[in-house]
């Protein structure tokens, strides 16, 4: 008979990451670049994801656990990072943001944030998407404040992340916005 | 998948295809549906570069029937759906098991009961997969907690069909099935894979099933000049049906038995911290993975909690349960569903001291929930 033993040790834990919005905003995308570029540090990461069965609206989320090995609960319950860009997504955050959190969201689409101790930096995520010509990368100018903000990666790595996920026509586009997201956290 | 292994960030789904493909399987036939639907979108790309063979089908039933006609063919076969198309597909598992033909059924499970809830995880279909079909008859449900155990899981699940000759259930839940966790995939050369036990004897003398001390019968490879009959009609080792009681008797103790002959090779399990256990947690799939961390987070908090997870579901692991289990005074059985797997465990465990937490709400079990129910004070 095949018995296995799990080793005792609690595997190492680092920190989870929510990635919420409504569908069609990129947060899958995001959170494959996002974890792309944790396991190229040599990380081991969980990515879960909740979405309705409509292709465009309604809340989407996805979740990263990131840690040094496979952890034994993959799904977050304590989110050290969380990004909000739209409105339909504030009730992602119940029950799962503690007062160390850091919730960042869209200063236009978020119109009522989540309160509490925990810090919530409100940014113009949409408004640089535009600027720069298009808002389906506000995704990733999220992802330069969220970067930057939490100091989660090394900024060279996501940027090769970012190359290898998004088609080779908007590579430029991309990493510009992310550059963008970075500068809306500078200082 | 010819080059070494290396760490990848890959979903449950792809797992699995990748390990059909790895396991040898060349031909994959199904109706996609939520949430299992990248295992054929994956499948779809794969097999055409091995030269395999990738067919949408029309529905679920002639998916499940298409699978079992390339697997009598010769070629390893798989087919994956979630609950609706696993109601659809149990005649022709049945007559898989009646005719004793190979293959793999993928179900990755979602909110039930009919169309339920497509984008939700369940477990919804635990004694579905051990009695969805008509007649009694004995099956192999493997249920994998992670991406790398889909891999694993998937490969063993080709390895039992061609050692049984069988259909094997791979039950993943939802949450697995879309999970995408950091892993290091096997290298494909390295992989021990069972092939298919040819008849090697005089065309003359074959009997498709006629089987030896292993209790199961050789496959005639077409081409080969054999001939064999197949009906899910109950047959004697012709092949050709017969209602005589003799006969009946011991050709059905066969398709039965050869499942407790081969025990020690389907029976799989983990445990975690059981030997001293008082509070004793029995869980599988994604279930279990917040059991590990219940019983860890018990642990520290000095509570002689431990985890027993049964991977292979169905035959249920009941020895190594009851070993398991002598010492705990209290057993709980998470699952996301009202109530299934905790039937089997009462049965080996008796009733007084087992208890179920159930989720019907289309979310995962938390290790919250286990804790709650543990009591640790919290």
């Amino acid at each position: 008979m095949a018995g296995m033993k799990v080793k005792k040790t609690s595997p190492r834990h680092e920190f989870e990451i929510r990635l919420s919005g409504s569908g069609g905003q990129g947060l899958q995308l995001l959170a494959r670049i996002f974890a792309h570029a944790f396991s190229s540090e040599g990380k081991v990461v969980a990515q879960s994801q909740s979405y309705e069965p409509t292709s465009r609206g309604g809340l989407s989320r996805s979740d990263l656990v990131v840690g040094m090995s496979e952890p034994d609960y993959p799904l977050a319950t304590n989110i050290d990072f969380m990004l909000i860009l739209d409105q339909v997504a504030v009730k992602a955050a119940d029950g799962v943001i503690s007062d160390d959190s850091l919730v960042i969201t869209d200063a236009r689409l978020v119109t009522d944030p989540p309160k509490g101790a925990f810090r919530v930096l409100a940014l113009p995520i949409m408004e640089t998407a535009i600027g720069l010509g298009n808002p389906r990368v506000a995704n990733i100018v999220a992802m330069g404040a969220l970067t930057g903000e939490g100091n989660l990666c090394s900024i060279e790595i996501i940027e090769a992340a970012i190359r290898e996920n998004v088609h080779a026509k908007l590579t430029n586009l991309n990493v510009k916005a992310f550059q963008e997201g970075l500068n809306l956290v500078a200082n | 998948m010819t080059k070494a292994t290396h760490q990848q960030n890959l979903q449950g789904n792809h797992a699995c295809a990748l390990a059909a493909v790895a396991a040898g399987c060349r031909f994959y036939a199904g109706y996609p549906i939520t949430p299992s639907s990248e295992v054929a979108e994956r499948m779809s790309l794969e097999l055409p570069r091995v030269g395999g063979t990738f067919v949408q089908m029309e529905d679920e039933i002639a998916s499940m029937g298409a699978v079992l006609g390339a697997s009598m063919g010769g070629i390893k076969a798989m087919t994956a759906t979630s609950g609706p198309g696993f109601s659809l597909k149990q005649e022709n598992i049945g007559y898989g098991v009646m005719a004793e033909v190979p293959c793999v059924i993928v179900n990755v499970m979602r909110g039930g009961p009919s169309t339920g809830m497509p984008t939700r995880p369940a477990q919804g279909d635990v004694m579905q997969a051990r009695w969805g079909m008509h007649g009694g008859y004995q099956i192999i449900v493997l249920a994998p907690a992670s991406v790398s155990e889909v891999y694993g899981q998937t490969v063993r699940a080709f390895n039992l069909a061609e050692r049984l000759r069988t259909p094997v259930v791979v039950l993943i839940d939802e949450v697995i099935g879309h999970l995408v966790e950091t892993v290091r995939i096997p290298d494909p050369g390295g992989l021990d894979i069972q092939q298919r036990n040819w008849a090697a004897v005089a065309a003359g003398e074959y009997q498709p099933y006629a089987a030896g001390d292993d209790m199961v019968p050789a496959m005639a490879r077409p081409g080969d000049g054999y001939r064999a009959h197949t009906t899910g009609l109950t047959h004697d080792e012709s092949g050709f049906p017969t209602q005589d009681p003799e006969t009946v008797e011991r050709v059905s103790r066969r398709l039965l038995g050869k499942f407790e002959h081969h025990r020690a090779q389907i029976d799989q399990f983990e445990e975690l911290q059981t030997r001293d256990a008082e509070i004793l947690i029995v869980a599988y799939g994604i279930s279990a993975r917040a059991a590990r961390r219940a019983v860890r987070e018990a642990r520290s908090k000095g509570i002689k909690a431990g985890l027993f997870r049964p991977i292979t579901i169905w035959p249920f692991p009941q020895q190594a349960l009851t070993k398991a289990a002598k010492k705990a005074k209290r057993i709980l059985v998470p699952e996301m569903n009202a109530g299934q797997i905790v039937l089997e465990v009462e049965r080996v465990a008796g009733r007084g001291r087992v208890k179920g937490i159930n989720r019907i709400d289309g979310q995962a079990v938390t290790p919250s929930d286990i804790l709650e129910a543990i009591g640790t004070g919290d």
